[in-house]
């Protein structure tokens, strides 16, 4: 809520002008309320409300903070955030470390429950301690490697940061990261390790780290508490309960992520790691071609129905997007494209963030195979089929023309943007 | 005359050559497996089978059935005669007469023969075939002559030695391709294979109005499962394969032919007797498999022999995994030769052996085995469907009038419809039914039919078992395949479960309880209807007549489609073929389509889940596909109690 | 020069029926050795085999990667709660591996994804996880494609003898066949087995349905937390586009592609 309180020119120009139509309800706004004679606040039920623009009478039940009538308009504020407090630690008794993901340098919703798990778990520590009389501080300890984009460690919950930024860490070196989380396990003792259990490196720094040290960890655990774990087990079908490990392997919402408070981020130092022989040398990301990508895992698919005339442009626009190429089952029967191209019930159950639709309206096995698509966009020349009501944007027309537009406007701005990642870059901070 | 012995020797050595070809030709029939039948009682009903069971599949073209008759009648006739006048001399004018009766016979059958012969249908082989009326002809008219002296018409001694020797040519040619050719490869081949196939047959049943339609269990735990090479075949299948009378019947009611996917059954079955006999199909003089895909098989490269890997040079395993098994063939043959057991054979050795199930078949195997339900879906939740429809469960009740055998349409939304229209039909006619529930399976049809005899078997023996613990009298099922299964196929293992059991399909029990009048239903008035016959329910079964009487019970006089009965086209979607998916230049359910299109069928009346899927996924315009009981439930007159 | 490979197999478990099948990733595994060695993989599984091995859910499970190509299989003798870690890796160390694959998780037991770091661990051995593909083994090197989400791959070079686990994205393993699998031997071989204690302690259950995470709403007055609950949670039918141009029509595609950042 702003503080400012603002004026409304108008409302007060219509409680000036006595034979303004608006004048009664303006003034009647705030008036449902009148002291009595006696003193007590009585109700008047006929000036409780006002007329609304369709000439019914209508009670305005926010009581001014609505737009209804707003004699005082006050415009919401969204620059001036309360300024949370901070969790300050002088000298941390004890630690508990964790090893987020930073996928693109940047910490994931996955980290972040992490991060709210470790400070769930340091707060039980120390109220166990202060239960026994005694005082202790724990602190969270973000292990972070490579390239950091995040700016906001301090609201995720780092306490204390250790940001290892060196060629050897670059990319994909578990062998160097493995080295440098023992070495941080020697000078620390940290009281646990938690890693996300994550495809993107969490879980194997994590087993890295367990075999080193012989401890058994917690592997797939969702409830976490000082005392007793949760993990799931064969393939998700069990819950195994035991006893909490020190080092935890973490299912995402395992915690809740940090909201409420600031944390110092405060650096915490680290001899130089030495990193002996090295046996798995990173030659970087492959070049993948989309169409390369397995259907199920493809991220962004175009897909080609019954309504596609013109192939030949389906497959250059494909290319052009940088899209994987999907289909209906017509289209496949048809002979068009291949078998395993086929989404839906009866081909390829696909988890695509973006799904365009060209030219299918969309039977239900084509529905049920798109059921996790993120984003859905239908060309289509049929604005009352199914994947029109499913799409998020539906584009009614011709196939060809629309698609020819789009390859045109795709090519113009590869061409502005050649000179490689800077639109990805400046794409990923609008988004974050 | 001065060469009058010359004739009766030269019978004498062609006739010799063509038993030496003979014992040749039944050799390599033996190196086949053995497969018992009894040898006397064959032979013995072999005249009555050619004449009642052969002739009834011939006669459905009148032309060739009288033509068959004139020709191969007078030819049986005119060799016995030939062999008593000319070879042992036996010296009677009535014999003479009766040769030269039949010999007129037989020419004229050939002149029709001739004439069949000079604009053929492609469906014919060429080749030798075409040489065959002349032959025919030359036989006739060369003994004929030849016997006019001992029928008295001509003196004795009448000729010369030029004429002698003119006719010893002639019976040369005439006797090589009749005597000769019968036992050493040519056209004639048939008459003398498919006699004895007649005899042996490996389904006795089918003869006398019978029907044998299930498959054979493969034998399991042996060195080689399925066939692999010819000599794996039985070798009363390696003599049927001979028997073929290369006619293209097969060929033109295949539906997969006729879709452009690469199979034709009759090509089929001659590199099966390239294989059983060894060589290349150089000669073959027919229609080759379609090839959709441009691969360009040039004729003569299928090379085979007995003891070669079929799969390897012979047949391409997509030919295989074409077919539909919709016994569209094998109804067609006039020989009587089962196209569908030997593909299923060969398709047993390329699953269970080579494990190349094509396309989607290794996941749905995978899905059978681990879900006993093709599509993997849990098996706990096989009764979900159901969860309104107060049924009740075997494992509570342990005892019902009918047993209804659920099928894995439970899982598919759109047969889920047909699923609870039958329940509700079932309901109003008061009928004591149960289900399995759970304990259901897939009754491994599909496994079966993609070759996974091992699996089938497994399904098949757990189903027994479960079924032996319950007692009841009937068992209906809405889906065809489980039909067959049930009814035809699930006798071979053993289990007294089905003893005294009787196996309905939906329609049939349904119509009874018409005919019974426990269903009282409205007149249909809905525009035209055609009915689709399942393959399962029709050629499988013999069912034909239920699913019609009820449609005319409610009014509907069906509009026929061209190709119906046992004609029907299969819709596609048998014997594993929307799983291996093998590409063609069309699809069989839209061909299918097109058939009812031409009725001006509103309607489409179908009494299986998997053709309601297979048609529905036809792109419309089409017409609207319903199940029977889908159609009884909307005219049902719902009884106030 | 051939590599000595070893591919690692376990008991499955479908995620439908429960019932005990070839591993995913287990079968990948297999795969995957078959690509590089052909007839000379060898294939070990550690767990039960006794009197009532014979006809068994695991013999089966077993005969189904058989069934994939193998003439034999060896089965290191341990019972069900034992830890396969010291049996395992005296196999893998007696048998000179150069290349041993594995899935990555089990799908039965604890499916902690352990074994394949603590047998590279006792072993002292690199350890590669989540391989999509081995491209070449030369030199006493491996060329390896690790798989990413997304179908992204990252190429990596390892130094032999190693240890990989092989994901989903690896290429998929070939149809059992029955009859081989049912002719496959199995040699099966004492090993040392020691318990696993820690396990004994652990009290097993079906799993429990997660919650599933509600939107926290931290609202302030009455009126935020009115608003956050009947807001619409977003959805309802989208934007159509009739009437404007193509051009028009591309722009909106092609910004929404451009927001969602698959177009770059």
């Amino acid at each position: 809520m702003s503080d400012i309180i603002r004026r409304d020119p108008r409302t007060e120009w219509i409680a000036r002008n006595r034979l303004h139509p608006l004048y009664e309800s303006v003034i009647n706004a705030n008036a449902g309320e009148v002291r009595g004679p006696t003193g007590l606040l009585r109700k008047n039920p006929h000036k409780v409300g006002f007329i609304g623009p369709n000439g019914i009478k209508r009670i305005d039940r926010l009581k001014g903070n609505g737009q209804g009538a707003g004699a005082v308009g006050r415009g919401k504020s969204s620059a001036n955030e309360p300024v949370l407090a901070l969790h300050q630690i002088e000298a941390p008794d004890f630690y508990i470390m964790v090893a987020p993901d930073l996928v693109g340098g940047r910490l994931t919703s996955h980290d972040k429950d992490v991060l709210g798990l470790a400070h769930k778990l340091c707060r039980t520590y120390e109220a166990d301690e202060r239960d026994q009389g005694r005082s202790s501080q724990g602190a969270v300890v973000a292990v972070c490697f490579g390239e950091m984009k995040e700016e906001s460690l301090d609201l995720a919950g780092v306490d204390r940061l250790i940001h290892l930024q060196n060629d050897v860490f670059e990319g994909f070196a578990p062998e160097a990261r493995l080295e440098a989380v023992a070495q941080i396990e020697q000078m620390y003792q940290p009281k646990h390790w938690l890693f996300p259990d994550s495809i993107h490196g969490g879980a194997d720094l994590g087993s890295r780290l367990s075999a080193r040290l012989g401890e058994r960890p917690a592997v797939q655990a969702w409830q976490v508490d000082t005392q007793n774990t949760v993990c799931r087990g064969a393939s998700s079908s069990i819950d195994i309960t035991r006893a909490t490990p020190r080092i935890l392997l973490l299912l995402e919402e395992c915690g809740d992520a940090i909201d409420e408070t600031r944390h110092e981020a405060k650096a915490l130092d680290v001899d130089a790691v030495e990193v002996s022989a090295v046996n798995i040398v990173d030659h970087g990301l492959m070049d993948v071609d989309p169409n390369a990508i397995p259907l199920a895992e493809a991220e962004f698919i175009l897909s080609a129905g019954n309504g596609i005339h013109n192939w030949e442009q389906f497959h250059d626009a494909a290319k052009a997007l940088g899209a994987t190429e999907g289909a209906s089952r017509v289209a496949v029967d048809d002979g068009f494209m291949p078998r395993f191209r086929q989404v839906g019930a009866t081909g390829t159950w696909v988890t695509a963030r973006v799904y365009v639709a060209v030219g299918i309206s969309g039977a239900i096995q084509h529905m049920q195979g798109i059921g996790q698509c993120d984003k859905v966009v239908a060309i289509n020349t049929d604005s009352g089929c199914d994947m029109v009501k499913r799409a998020a944007l539906s584009v009614i027309g011709d196939s060809e023309e629309i698609l020819e537009e789009l390859v045109k406007i795709v090519n113009a701005h590869k061409g502005q943007v050649s000179p490689e990642g800077e639109t990805l870059e400046k794409g990923s901070e609008h988004a974050a | 005359m001065i060469f009058d012995w010359l004739p009766s020797v030269l019978i004498a050595i062609v006739l010799m050559l063509a038993v030496v070809g003979a014992v040749r030709r039944i050799s390599l029939w033996r190196a086949g497996q053995p497969s018992p039948v009894n040898i006397i009682s064959g032979l013995m009903a072999m005249p009555k089978r050619y004449l009642h069971d052969l002739h009834h599949v011939v006669e459905r073209d009148k032309y060739m059935s009288r033509t068959h008759v004139a020709t191969g009648g007078g030819f049986v006739l005119a060799m016995f005669l030939v062999l008593c006048v000319h070879l042992f001399g036996v010296d009677s004018k009535l014999l003479a007469w009766a040769l030269l009766a039949s010999l007129v016979m037989m020419f004229t059958g050939a002149i029709f023969v001739f004439k069949r012969r000079r604009n053929p249908p492609s469906r014919l082989s060429k080749g030798p075939w075409m040489r065959l009326p002349k032959s025919l002809m030359t036989f006739a008219v060369t003994f004929f002559v030849l016997t006019l002296p001992a029928a008295g018409i001509l003196p004795d001694g009448t000729g010369n030695v030029l004429l002698t020797l003119v006719l010893s040519a002639l019976i040369l040619v005439s006797l090589g391709e009749m005597l000769f050719g019968m036992t050493w490869g040519g056209p004639m081949k048939h008459a003398f294979a498919g006699a004895l196939h007649l005899a042996f047959h490996r389904r006795q049943e089918r003869f006398g109005g019978g029907r044998s339609t299930g498959l054979k269990p493969a034998d399991l735990g042996v060195e080689v499962h399925g066939v692999s090479k010819p000599t794996d075949f039985k070798w009363n299948q390696l003599l049927g394969f001979d028997a073929c009378v290369q006619c293209g019947r097969c060929e033109a009611m295949c539906p997969a032919f006729a879709a452009g996917q690469p199979l034709n059954p009759k090509k089929l079955i001659q590199d099966m007797v390239v294989g059983l006999a060894g060589g290349t199909d150089a000669n073959y003089a027919g229609s080759h498999y379609p090839d959709p895909q441009g691969k360009g098989r040039e004729p003569g490269s299928a090379k085979g022999s007995p003891t070669e890997v079929i799969t390897a040079g012979l047949v391409d395993a997509e030919t295989l995994w074409s077919c539909t098994t919709c016994r569209a063939c094998v109804e067609e043959c006039p020989m009587m030769i089962e196209h569908v057991d030997a593909i299923v054979d060969m398709r047993r050795f390329l699953t269970m052996e080579k494990g190349e199930t094509p396309n989607k078949g290794a996941e749905v195997l995978d899905n059978i085995i681990a879900t006993d339900n093709p599509n993997g879906y849990a098996p706990g939740s096989r009764t979900n469907w159901a969860a309104d429809q107060n049924l009740n469960v075997m494992r509570d009740v342990k005892k019902a009038e009918v047993l209804f055998w659920v099928s894995d349409g439970a899982f598919d939304m759109r047969s889920q419809r047909i699923l609870r229209s039958f329940v509700k039909l079932l309901k109003a006619a008061n009928v004591d039914v149960a289900i399995l529930g759970d304990e259901e399976r897939d009754s491994g049809d599909v496994a079966r039919r993609l070759g996974d005899d091992a699996t089938f078997q497994n399904l098949a023996k757990r189903n027994l078992q479960t079924l032996s613990q319950y007692e009841f009298k009937t068992i209906v099922t809405t889906d065809p395949h489980a039909f067959h299964c049930l009814r035809n196929e699930y006798g071979d293992f053993g289990s007294d479960a089905l003893d005294n059991v009787e196996v309905l399909h939906h329609t049939t029990y349904l119509n009874r309880l018409v005919q019974d009048g426990k269903l009282k239903l409205d007149t249909f008035k809905g525009g035209t209807v055609t009915y689709h016959d399942p393959c399962y329910l029709g050629r499988y079964n013999g069912e034909y007549e239920a699913p019609r009487e009820l449609l005319r019970s409610m009014g509907i006089e069906v509009a026929e489609m061209e190709r119906s009965g046992f004609r029907s086209r299969c819709c596609g979607g048998g014997g594993g073929a929307p799983i291996t998916d093998i590409p063609g230049e069309k699809r069989i359910a839209d061909m299918r389509v097109e058939d009812a299109k031409e009725t001006q069928a509103d309607l489409i009346a179908v009494g299986c889940q998997q053709c309601t899927a297979m048609l529905e996924g036809v792109v419309e315009p089409r017409p609207e596909i319903r199940d029977i009981a889908e159609i009884l439930v909307d005219q049902l007159i719902e009884e106030v109690h | 020069m051939q590599p000595n490979v070893i591919s690692l197999v376990s008991i499955g478990r479908h995620p439908q029926s429960g019932r005990a099948r070839r591993s995913e990733q287990d079968g990948r595994a297999l795969e995957l050795g078959l690509k590089l060695s052909g007839s000379h993989l060898q294939v070990a599984h550690a767990g039960a085999y006794d009197s009532t091995f014979s006809g068994s859910a695991e013999e089966t499970v077993l005969r189904q990667y058989a069934g994939m190509g193998l003439k034999q299989m060896t089965v290191l003798k341990q019972s069900s709660d034992a830890d396969v870690i010291p049996s395992l890796s005296h196999y893998l160390e007696s048998q000179s591996a150069q290349v041993v694959l594995l899935g990555v998780r089990a799908e039965s037991g604890e499916s902690s994804g352990m074994v394949p770091y603590l047998l590279a661990e006792s072993l002292g051995w690199p350890i590669v996880s989540r391989v999509a593909d081995i491209v070449s083994i030369e030199n006493g090197e491996a060329e390896v494609l690790l798989a990413l989400p997304r179908g992204q791959r990252r190429s990596v070079t390892v130094t032999l003898p190693f240890i990989a686990t092989v994901d989903n994205a690896a290429p998929e393993p070939r149809q059992t066949a029955y009859g081989p699998g049912q002719r496959a031997q199995f040699n099966a071989v004492d090993t040392p087995e020691v318990l696993d204690e820690l396990r004994i302690n652990w009290v097993e259950a079906p799993a429990k349905p997660r919650p599933k995470r509600l939107k926290v709403i931290k609202a302030k007055t009455a009126a935020e937390r009115f608003k956050a609950a009947t807001a619409k949670a977003q959805g309802g039918s989208g934007k159509v586009m009739k009437n404007e141009s193509a051009q028009e029509k591309a722009q909106a595609i092609f910004d929404l592609l451009i927001e969602e950042k698959v177009i770059r």
